[in-house]
């Protein structure tokens, strides 16, 4: 029985998970404020695709990134012969897949968090002399930063699910690439109820503690700082 | 001194701004609209004009022509925002300390509390925007900009965002802090006349973007030279004249004296302010009518009447309360007092 419980998805899910939420978070945070500064096209086409991966179907998005970064691919082949990296099959390909379902959160979040900011005091904080530099990190972030910080659990708690991409991308090789939501159907599909249980429940807790905290930062949010 | 000459084509209308302004408080007033608000993000730095050049006290703060387009913080200007735009995540301390640079932590200190001590908030230092009132809130907006010793200060529709009732004391108080700690220029945007001709000495008059009217504010609201200046200062009886000489009028078959004056073709209109006209028992002064009353619309403390001549002038006057039954009662005559007779140009 013992060695039925093998809690080894529960970790990599977790190291998956942050690993893809921290990228997730050095990317989107300036893509979110470019989004929100400008309203040209380019603007929009980036604001299309980076919603499309809440529509897409995680599989069709897991096969987009197989053939964008597969050993056929020219990125994949170009990563494979010069830093001897593959992504395919790998805990990394898992990541990628992983920060791609998740990052749309973050980003919007995080726009949504830049745009409640009343211009007219980024405009007070030029006036009395501040560079724009600054202004982004005295102002912008203390003021945007509970919507971000929503963004950021969100962004981690899909990234912490995702199944379809992932297995896509990462596979299910048990021990190396098999997470958490993989287990979970692969114990099923064995008849291994027990475990399939535990990992149900750790997945549900996991869900309702991101979801209070969600919950606590939106309403100090309306409440206002101070 | 200032000199601003400056054109910006916006959405709605073309802002052209050219005019001085020189110690002391200068009012710029006009309609919703009509480019206030943008002259002032011009001059500070926030928008770019298209053409032409802001120069405060000698120097180029905006001079195309020799690449010169100082960002906004280099210009040294302080801007109270109409919603006085607080960082609602720092203290009042940390708020007015915010604009202060290159100074030692120590002096930061001191010059903040000083500052502190000159608004009368002594004891909110380490309060935050949202547990202070409108007019706290006022105060610390103009202490962070006067901490930073601006050279030229703009103030955005100050009293707009406050309730009736206080608005008059907040007015006095700001008006003793600035002279008491503001010796530079001050452009004040409002659209309220009754404040521009308390707080003012200068004043400029806007509409759709253009200057139509500037001077000092006796000149401005006594004598407006042109039919929208007459307007916006709520001017409310304004008629086309038919003809006019140096003493009299003709307005649609009525003949009104005039003070002696100097008459131009451009003359189109005279105007008179409803408070201006009055009732007499005889016909004896100059420009007495009779009348009749087509409509009475009573405030406070002034009644608004609706009053046609026998030659079918309407015109509205505005008398107190106490003396409408008066008018009501009595056979009275409607007098046009020929001093307060303001002739118009058109635009």
């Amino acid at each position: 029985m013992t060695e039925s419980i093998n809690l080894f998805p529960l970790f990599l899910s977790f190291r998956v998970a942050l690993t893809a939420t921290l990228f997730a978070f050095i990317i989107g945070i300036p893509i979110a404020y470019y989004l929100n500064r400008s309203n040209g096209k380019i603007a929009d086409i980036l604001d299309t695709l980076i919603t499309l991966p809440i529509v897409l179907p995680p599989t069709v998005l897991g096969y987009y990134l197989l053939v964008l970064l597969g050993r056929q691919s020219t990125i994949g082949r170009f990563l494979e012969e010069t830093f001897d990296m593959t992504i395919v099959f790998t805990p990394t390909g898992a990541v990628i897949a992983a920060m791609v379902v998740s990052i749309p959160y973050l980003i919007k979040s995080a726009r949504s968090a830049f745009a409640g900011i009343d211009p007219s005091l980024l405009n007070a904080a030029r006036v009395l002399g501040r560079s724009e530099l600054n202004i982004f990190l005295t102002i912008t972030i203390p003021l945007a930063w509970r919507g971000i910080a929503a963004g950021i659990t969100l962004s981690f708690a899909r990234a912490l699910g995702d199944f379809g991409a992932t297995l896509m991308v990462a596979g299910s090789i048990p021990n190396e690439t098999m997470t958490m939501p993989i287990a979970i159907y692969d114990a099923l599909l064995a008849g291994n109820r027990e475990l399939a249980n535990i990992l149900v429940i750790i997945m549900t807790a996991v869900a309702i503690i991101i979801l209070y905290i969600i919950n606590r930062l939106e309403k100090r949010m309306t409440k206002g700082t101070g | 001194m200032l000199t601003v000459d400056i054109s910006k084509t916006l959405k709605h209308f073309k802002l052209n701004a050219s005019f001085e302004a020189s110690k002391g408080i200068t009012g710029i007033i006009g309609p919703s609209g009509c480019g206030k608000s943008v002259t002032l993000q011009c001059l500070s730095g926030l928008l770019t004009p298209d053409h032409g050049k802001i120069l405060l006290n000698g120097k180029p703060l905006f001079q195309p022509d020799q690449r010169i387009n100082l960002k906004a913080k280099d210009r040294k200007i302080g801007y109270v925002f109409q919603n006085y735009a607080l960082f609602p995540h720092m203290t009042v301390e940390q708020n007015i300390e915010f604009g202060l640079k290159g100074l030692l932590t120590a002096e930061k200190k001191q010059k903040v509390s000083s500052m502190i001590e000159k608004v009368q908030l002594s004891g909110y230092e380490k309060h935050y925007p949202a547990q202070l009132s409108g007019g706290q809130q006022q105060r610390v907006a103009l202490a962070r900009t006067l901490v930073t010793e601006p050279d030229l200060l703009l103030l955005d529709e100050p009293f707009s965002a406050l309730d009736h009732h206080v608005k008059h004391l907040l007015e006095q108080e700001l008006m003793k802090i600035l002279k008491e700690n503001y010796e530079g220029i001050v452009l004040l945007v409002t659209h309220n006349m009754e404040e521009a001709y308390r707080l003012c000495d200068q004043i400029i008059l806007y509409d759709q973007g253009q200057i139509i009217q500037a001077g000092r504010k006796e000149e401005i609201f006594e004598k407006p030279k042109n039919i929208t200046s007459a307007k916006i200062i709520g001017c409310q009886n304004i008629i086309p004249v038919d003809s006019i000489t140096e003493t009299q009028c003709q307005v649609q078959g009525l003949t009104l004296k005039l003070e002696k004056q100097h008459v131009t073709e451009n003359i189109s209109h005279i105007g008179i302010f409803s408070e201006n006209i009055h009732f007499n028992e005889d016909n004896q002064s100059l420009n007495a009518f009779p009348f009749k009353i087509t409509d009475i619309v009573k405030g406070i403390h002034q009644t608004n009447l609706t009053v046609k001549t026998a030659d079918a002038i309407t015109l509205i006057a505005s008398v107190p309360n106490e003396i409408v039954d008066q008018i009501l009662k009595k056979k009275m005559y409607l007098v046009i007092p020929p001093q307060h007779l303001l002739i118009l140009e058109k635009r």
